[in-house]
C-alpha cells in the first residue's frame, strides 16, 4: 500500500491488511567467549537484546511475536482474515459511514462484514474496525471488494471503493486406489501429498464411509496398549512429501448379501482432512465422493467361503465354494471338476446343481488332493449353463501349500 | 519486502479489467473430453487397477454435504448477482472413475510394490480436474511463500589459486577510499599505523602472549614489503609503489628471515608490548599460569597433515621449513570502507539536512585506533564504524586491501581482529562479504594457524590461534548463504573434535592427547570449558537444523542440550514446545510445556519461571485463535514483571488481531517512548511501522518521529527497514 496514491479528495482512507497469524521473531546467535577481543561484549548485547530468550540466549526461536510480513499465500480450505480499517483523516466529523466487505470468487458474491449498519458517525482520527473472516471454499481468483459510503458536513454523499485481488492455491494432492479383497472387503490406499511451501501438520486425516460401509482405520501399529502411528513420532508433512493412508471398507451386513450382484460405480465414502499450520492455522477438505467400480464377476461368481493354507501331500482335502448368480435370469449350473497336474479332485465330475435364481447362491462343499509340494493353484473348475449353453471357467482360485505330512517328517 | 495488504489493483477502476483473468470455464475442464474417454478404455486393458487415482478436492465440508450426485450444470453467473446456496463447488467435483478393475485382477495379483513400479506412469494418466490449474501455479506458489531466510544473494567464487584473486575478482563492496590509502601511505598523518597495534591482550586479565622474540617479528607491512607475488601485478593497493621480489618458497617462519629491513612505523607497537610485558612483577609466575589457561583454550586437534607438518617445524628449528604455499593463510581485506550510517542517509531524505547534522554517531576516526577504541564502537552498537576499524588494524598488520593472496604472519591479535571483523560482519547480515574474507582461511586447520608454527615467537605455546568462536562462526555462516548442508559438516567436524578433546582430558590426558600432568582443579575448569563449547556447537546445528526446517532432528539436538546445560531445561523445552507450535502441532506442543510446569514447580518459585508458564500458555492460546484469552495472559505476565518486552510487544500484537487497532498502537507507542532501550527493536518497530500503515494514510509522518527517536539512540548497525520508510 502505497500512502501516496490514496487519493485526497476523500476524507476517509481505507486500509486493509490481511491477517495471517504472527510469526515468532528469530534471532541470529553470533556469540564469543570473555577470553576473546571483545570480552563480555557480545553477550552482554545479546542479553540486552530483548528478542533473545533469557537464560539461553544461543536459543534461536525467540518469544517475540511480529506481525505478517507479506500477504503470503492462501489455500483452499485456510481461512482468509483481514483487518479493515477506515480512518479519518480529515478534520472534520463525518456522518452515516457504510462500511462494505465482500468477497468476489469466479462463481459467487459474499458479504463479509460484521455488521451493515451503518455508523452515524466518526470524528477526526477515528477510525471503524471491522476484522473479517471467510472459509476459502473456491480455487482461483478471489476478489476482496471494500465499499466505502458516507456524508460531509456540507452534506455531499461521498463513495468509494477498493479492490484487492488474491488467488488461491490448491494445498493437497490425493490421489487414492482400491483393492479388492476377495471377501467382499475393500481397500482404500489414500496418498495425500503436501504442495504448499510450508510444513504440515496432518491433524486429522479420516475416511467418512458411505451408508453401505464399516470402516477401519488401519494407520496405528498396537504395540502393547497404545496404538503408534505408522507414521512415526512426528505427524506432520514437509513441502511435496506424499504420504500413505490406508483404509479397509466392509460392506455392512444388510448390504453383504447383496454384495454379489453390486455392479458398477459404488460410492465408498469421502476423505476428510484436517491439517494446521504456523501457530495453528488450520485449514480442512474433504474430498469429493470416492467412487469405486465394482469388479466385474461376469454371470456366475464362485468364490471360495473356506479352504485351508496348508494341506498334507496326497491327503484330500475339504473347501467351500459359493456360487452366486450375478446375472438377471435363473441357471440351471451343471459342475464339471477338470484335474491339472497338481490338483485331483475327489468326487464326480459333471453333476448337475440345479437352478439358481437372480442374485441368490449355493454353498457347494468340495473335495479334493495334491500330490506335488509346494505352493499349488487350485484350477479347473466349470460351470455350464445348460439353458444358454454357456461354459464358465474358473482356474487360480485358491493358492494352498502343500507339505510332507508331519509324520513322516519324523520317521525322518 | 511486500507490502502486507493485498496487492491493491487500484480503486474506482471498472471491474471488467479486474476480472480478466478470473473467467474460469467450468463446463469446459469438468467434462471428460471425448479423447479422454477413448484412451481410458484402450488403457483398462494395460494399467489394470494400479494407478493411483487423483481425486478431486471438492471443496470445504460445509459445502458439500449432499454431493452424491454430481451436478454437471454450472450456469455462468452473473457475478453481481447476489450469491445461491453453496452448490457450485459441485460441478468441480465430477470425475471420472478410472479405476474400473479388470476381473481377472481381483485377489492376489495386486502387491503393494506394484504401486511404486507405476507411479511414473501416473502422469500420463488424463485426469479431469477443474484444479490443473492449481498444479501449474505451483512453481509460483512456492517462490511466493518466504523461507525464513535470506536467499543466497551472490556466491562467493571459488578461487583456483588465491594468488590471482585480487585480480580475477573485483571487490563485491567498495574500492578502497582514496582517504584510506593514503591514510597508510602517509607518514606524517596524526594517526600513524603504528598507535593501532596496541594488544588487547593487555587489557585482559587471561590470556597473555609472552614472546621474548617479540621484537623479531616482522612488523605490520614487513611481508607485504619484501614477499610480494608475481601476479600480483595490478593489486590495487599501496603495494603498486614498493619494490616486487618474486617468491616461491614461502616457508616463512618469519621471525627467521634474516636481515629483513623493518619499516620504521611498524616497530613501535612491538615496543609498547615489550613495555606491557615487562611491567609484571612475577613473569615467571604469570608466564606458568597462563600457559595453563592458554593450553586449555588454544587446544585443538589438527589434521593429519597439519600435525605433520607442524611437528616438522618443531623438529627443524634452524632450517626453514618449506610449506606448500596452497597451505598458507594468506587474508587480506577485500573491501575497505562500509561507509555506513544508513540512518542518517533516512533522515537527510525524510527529515532534511539540518536534522541529519543533529544525527552524532562515533565513526572509526572518532576512537582511540586501538582495541578499546574498537570495543567502544562495538559496546554502542556502531559496528560498521567497528569493522572499519577492524580494517584499518588489520591494514597495519599487513593484511589491509588487496593483500590476500600474499604471503603474512600471524598473531593472536591479528586472528582475533579477523574474528571480530567477520562476527559484526555477521551481526549486520553482510554475509557475502564475511564468506569472501573466511575464503582465505579455508577449513581453519593450515598449519600457520597454529603456534607450534610460530617457535620463536611463542615459544613452546601449542594450539590453536584461531579462537574457538570463530570456528563456530566459520560453521554457522554457510547456513545464512542458503548452503545448511555445509554448515551442518563443519559443525559436526567441530562437534568430533570436543568429543575427542573431552575423551582425553577424562583419561587423564592432557586436551590435545599428550600425557601433561594437569592438576584436578584446572583439569575440571577445562572439562568444564570444553563441555560448553560442544554445547555451543549443539547449539548451532539445532539452529541451523530448525533453519532447514527439519524439526525431528532440531528437536533432538535441543533435547540433548539439556542434559549439559540442566540449568537451561525451562528454556529449553519451551522452545521445543514453540517449535510444535510452529509446525501446528498443539498437543504435543502442550506436552512440552507441561514439563516446563513440572520444571519449575520442581525448581520453586522464581518470577522467572511462572513468567516462562505464563507465556506458554499464552501462546497455545494464540494457536487455538483463542486471541482474547492470548492477550489476557500475556497481559497476566505484565503484572509479575511490568517491564517485560515480549509480553508487552505480544500483548499488543493480540489486540489488534482482536480489532483493537488503536489501542494496540497506542500501547507500543507509549512503550517505545516511556523506555527506548527496550523498545527500539526491529521486532517491535516493525509491529508499530505495520500498525500506522494500517492505521491511516499519514503513516510516514509518524514513522518518521521513530527514525527520530532511533537517530538519537542506536547506532549505526541500526536496521532501518523495520522502519519502512523506503518501499523495497
Amino acid at each position: 500500500m502505497d500512502v501516496n496514491q490514496a487519493k485526497q479528495e476523500h476524507l476517509l482512507a481505507l486500509k486493509v491488511m490481511r491477517l495471517t497469524k504472527p510469526t515468532l521473531f528469530t534471532n541470529m546467535p553470533v556469540t564469543c567467549e570473555d577470553g576473546d577481543l571483545p570480552g563480555d561484549l557480545f553477550s552482554r548485547l545479546m542479553k540486552e537484546d530483548p528478542s533473545t530468550v533469557k537464560g539461553a540466549e544461543t536459543l534461536m526461536l525467540g518469544e517475540m511475536l511480529t506481525l505478517p510480513q507479506n500477504f503470503g499465500n492462501i489455500f483452499l480450505g485456510e481461512t482468509f482474515s483481514s483487518y479493515i480499517s477506515v480512518h479519518n483523516d480529515s478534520s472534520q466529523v463525518v456522518k452515516d459511514i457504510l462500511v462494505k466487505a465482500d468477497l468476489q470468487t469466479s462463481s459467487q458474491r459474499l458479504n463479509l462484514s460484521a455488521s451493515n449498519s451503518a455508523v452515524a458517525e466518526l470524528k477526526p482520527e477515528c477510525c471503524i474496525d471491522d476484522v473479517i473472516h471467510h472459509e476459502v471454499k473456491e480455487i482461483g481468483t478471489h476478489i476482496l471488494v471494500c465499499a466505502v459510503s458516507y456524508t460531509t458536513q456540507t452534506g455531499e454523499k461521498l463513495y468509494f471503493r477498493k479492490f484487492f485481488k488474491f488467488q488461491v492455491l490448491k494445498p493437497l494432492d490425493v490421489k487414492t486406489k482400491f483393492y479388492n479383497a476377495e471377501t467382499d472387503e475393500v481397500f482404500l490406499e489414500a496418498q495425500i501429498q503436501n504442495i504448499t511451501s510450508s510444513p504440515m501438520f496432518m491433524e486429522k486425516v479420516s475416511l467418512e464411509p458411505s451408508l453401505m460401509y464399516n470402516v477401519s482405520e488401519l494407520n496405528t501399529v498396537t504395540s502393547g496398549e497404545r496404538g503408534e502411528s505408522t507414521f512415526g513420532k512426528m505427524s506432520y508433512l514437509q513441502p511435496m512429501d506424499t504420504r500413505q493412508y490406508l483404509y479397509c471398507l466392509k460392506p455392512k451386513p444388510e448390504f453383504a448379501e447383496k454384495a454379489g450382484v453390486i455392479k458398477g460405480v459404488t460410492v465408498i465414502g469421502k476423505l476428510d482432512i484436517v491439517w494446521k499450520t504456523n501457530l495453528g492455522e488450520r485449514g480442512r477438505l474433504q474430498t469429493s465422493q470416492l467412487q469405486r467400480m465394482a469388479p466385474g464377476y461376469g454371470d456366475v461368481r464362485l468364490s471360495l467361503e473356506s479352504i485351508p493354507d496348508t494341506v498334507n501331500l496326497e491327503e484330500p482335502f475339504d473347501i467351500t465354494c459359493k456360487i452366486t448368480n450375478c446375472s438377471e435370469r435363473t441357471m440351471d449350473l451343471v459342475l464339471e471338476m477338470c484335474n491339472t497336474s497338481s490338483i485331483h479332485w475327489c468326487g464326480v465330475s459333471g453333476r448337475q446343481l440345479g437352478k439358481l435364481s437372480p442374485s441368490s447362491s449355493l454353498f457347494l462343499p468340495l473335495k479334493l488332493l495334491c500330490s506335488v509340494q509346494g505352493l499349488q493353484s487350485i484350477s479347473g473348475l466349470r460351470l455350464t449353463d445348460t439353458f444358454l449353453k454357456r461354459t464358465y471357467e474358473y482356474d487360480d482360485i485358491a493358492q494352498v501349500c502343500v507339505v510332507v505330512t508331519v509324520v513322516k517328517l519324523s520317521i525322518l | 519486502t511486500p507490502p502486507p495488504a493485498p496487492a491493491e489493483v487500484g480503486s474506482d477502476q471498472p471491474p471488467e479489467a479486474l476480472f480478466q483473468e478470473e473467467n474460469i470455464d467450468l463446463d469446459g475442464e469438468a467434462f471428460v473430453t471425448p479423447d479422454d474417454e477413448s484412451t481410458s478404455e484402450n488403457m483398462l486393458d494395460k494399467l489394470n487397477d494400479q494407478m493411483m487415482e487423483s481425486v478431486m478436492i471438492s471443496d470445504s465440508p460445509n459445502n458439500s454435504e449432499d454431493d452424491g450426485v454430481p451436478d454437471q450444470d454450472a450456469p455462468p453467473k452473473n457475478i453481481e448477482g447476489e450469491s445461491t446456496t453453496g452448490n457450485k463447488m459441485q460441478t468441480e467435483s465430477v470425475q471420472r472413475p478410472e479405476d474400473v478393475p479388470s476381473p481377472s485382477s481381483v485377489g492376489t495379483q495386486e502387491s503393494p510394490q506394484d504401486i511404486s513400479k507405476d507411479t511414473p506412469k501416473e502422469e500420463t494418466i488424463p485426469v479431469c480436474t477443474i484444479f490443473s490449474q492449481g498444479n501449474q501455479q505451483k512453481p509460483q506458489g512456492q517462490a511466493l511463500v518466504p523461507d525464513g531466510f535470506e536467499p543466497a544473494l551472490v556466491k562467493s567464487p571459488s578461487f583456483s589459486s588465491s594468488v590471482e584473486t585480487s585480480n580475477k575478482v573485483p571487490p563485491l563492496v567498495c574500492q578502497p577510499s582514496p582517504s584510506l590509502s593514503k591514510f597508510f601511505t602517509d607518514n606524517g598523518h596524526v594517526n600513524p599505523a603504528s598507535d593501532f597495534f596496541d594488544s588487547f591482550t593487555t587489557s585482559s586479565s587471561c590470556i597473555s602472549v609472552s614472546n621474548p622474540n617479540a621484537e623479531s617479528l616482522p612488523g605490520a607491512g614487513a611481508p607485504e614489503r619484501h614477499l610480494s607475488s608475481s601476479g600480483a601485478s595490478s593489486t590495487p593497493s599501496a603495494t603498486g609503489q614498493e619494490p616486487r621480489t618474486p617468491t616461491f618458497f614461502l616457508g616463512l617462519s618469519a621471525p627467521e628471515s634474516p636481515g629483513q629491513p623493518t619499516p620504521a612505523e611498524a616497530t613501535p607497537p612491538f615496543a609498547q608490548l615489550q613495555a606491557v610485558f615487562s611491567g609484571s612483577d612475577d613473569p615467571f609466575a604469570t608466564a606458568l599460569n597462563t600457559s595453563e589457561v592458554d593450553r586449555r583454550y588454544d587446544a585443538w586437534l589438527p589434521s593429519e597433515d597439519t600435525r605433520k607438518v607442524l611437528i616438522s617445524v618443531a623438529t627443524q628449528q634452524h632450517s626453514p621449513v618449506f610449506v606448500d604455499r596452497d597451505s598458507l593463510t594468506m587474508p587480506g581485506l577485500k573491501f575497505d570502507n562500509l561507509q555506513g550510517d544508513a540512518v542518517k542517509d533516512l533522515m537527510l531524505r525524510f527529515l532534511g539536512e539540518q536534522a541529519a547534522m543533529k544525527r552524532q554517531v562515533l565513526t572509526a576516526s572518532s576512537v582511540e585506533q586501538s582495541f578499546v577504541g574498537l570495543k567502544q564502537l562495538i559496546s554502542t552498537k556502531n559496528w560498521r564504524a567497528a569493522v572499519d576499524l577492524t580494517g584499518r588494524l588489520l591494514t597495519a598488520h599487513g593484511q589491509g586491501y588487496g593483500k590476500s593472496g600474499q604471503p603474512t604472519s600471524h598473531s593472536t591479535d591479528s586472528l582475533q581482529l579477523w574474528f571480530v571483523r567477520l562476527a559484526l560482519l555477521t551481526k549486520l547480515s553482510l554475509f557475502q562479504n564475511a564468506e569472501l574474507e573466511f575464503e582465505p582461511f579455508g577449513n581453519l586447520d593450515q598449519p600457520d594457524l597454529y603456534y607450534e608454527y610460530y617457535p620463536s615467537a611463542y615459544p613452546g605455546r601449542r594450539g590453536s590461534m584461531v579462537p574457538f568462536s570463530m570456528r563456530v562462526l566459520h560453521a554457522d555462516l554457510p547456513q545464512y548463504l542458503g548452503k545448511p548442508q555445509e554448515s551442518l559438516d563443519r559443525l559436526h567436524s567441530m562437534k568430533t573434535v570436543c568429543r575427542r578433546i573431552l575423551d582425553n582430558l577424562e583419561q587423564g590426558m592432557a586436551e590435545d592427547g599428550s600425557m601433561i600432568t594437569i592438576t584436578q582443579e584446572n583439569r575440571q575448569a577445562s572439562i568444564q570449558l570444553w563441555r560448553s563449547r560442544l554445547c555451543r556447537v549443539m547449539y548451532s546445528m539445532a539452529n541451523c537444523l530448525l533453519m532447514m526446517k527439519d524439526y525431528v532432528l532440531a528437536v533432538e539436538t535441543y533435547q540433548s542440550i539439556i542434559q549439559y546445560e540442566p540449568e537451561q531445561k525451562a528454556q529449553l523445552l519451551s522452545g521445543i514446545g514453540r517449535i510444535f507450535l510452529q509446525i501446528g502441532d498443539i498437543k504435543t506442543a502442550e506436552k512440552y510445556f507441561q514439563e516446563v510446569e513440572k520444571v519449575c514447580q520442581a525448581k520453586g518459585n522464581g518470577s522467572t519461571l511462572s513468567t516462562c508458564i505464563l507465556m506458554n500458555r499464552a501462546f497455545v492460546y494464540l494457536s487455538q485463535n483463542n486471541y482474547a484469552e492470548a492477550h489476557a495472559t500475556f497481559s497476566d505476565v505484565l503484572k509479575l514483571d511490568p517491564k517485560n518486552p515480549v509480553a508487552n510487544n505480544n500483548a499488543a500484537v493480540c489486540l489488534l488481531y482482536l480489532g483493537r487497532l488503536k489501542e494496540s498502537l497506542g500501547q507500543l507507542e507509549c512503550l517505545v517512548q516511556q523506555d527506548p532501550t527496550f523498545y527500539l527493536h526491529e521486532s517491535v518497530l516493525f509491529n508499530l511501522t505495520t500498525m500506522y500503515e494500517l492505521e491511516s494514510s499519514r503513516s510516514t509522518q509518524k514513522k518518521q518521529a521513530l527514525l527520530e527517536s532511533v537517530a538519537c539512540r542506536e547506532g549505526d548497525s541500526f536496521n532501518t527497514q523495520c522502519l519502512k520508510l523506503v518501499s523495497s
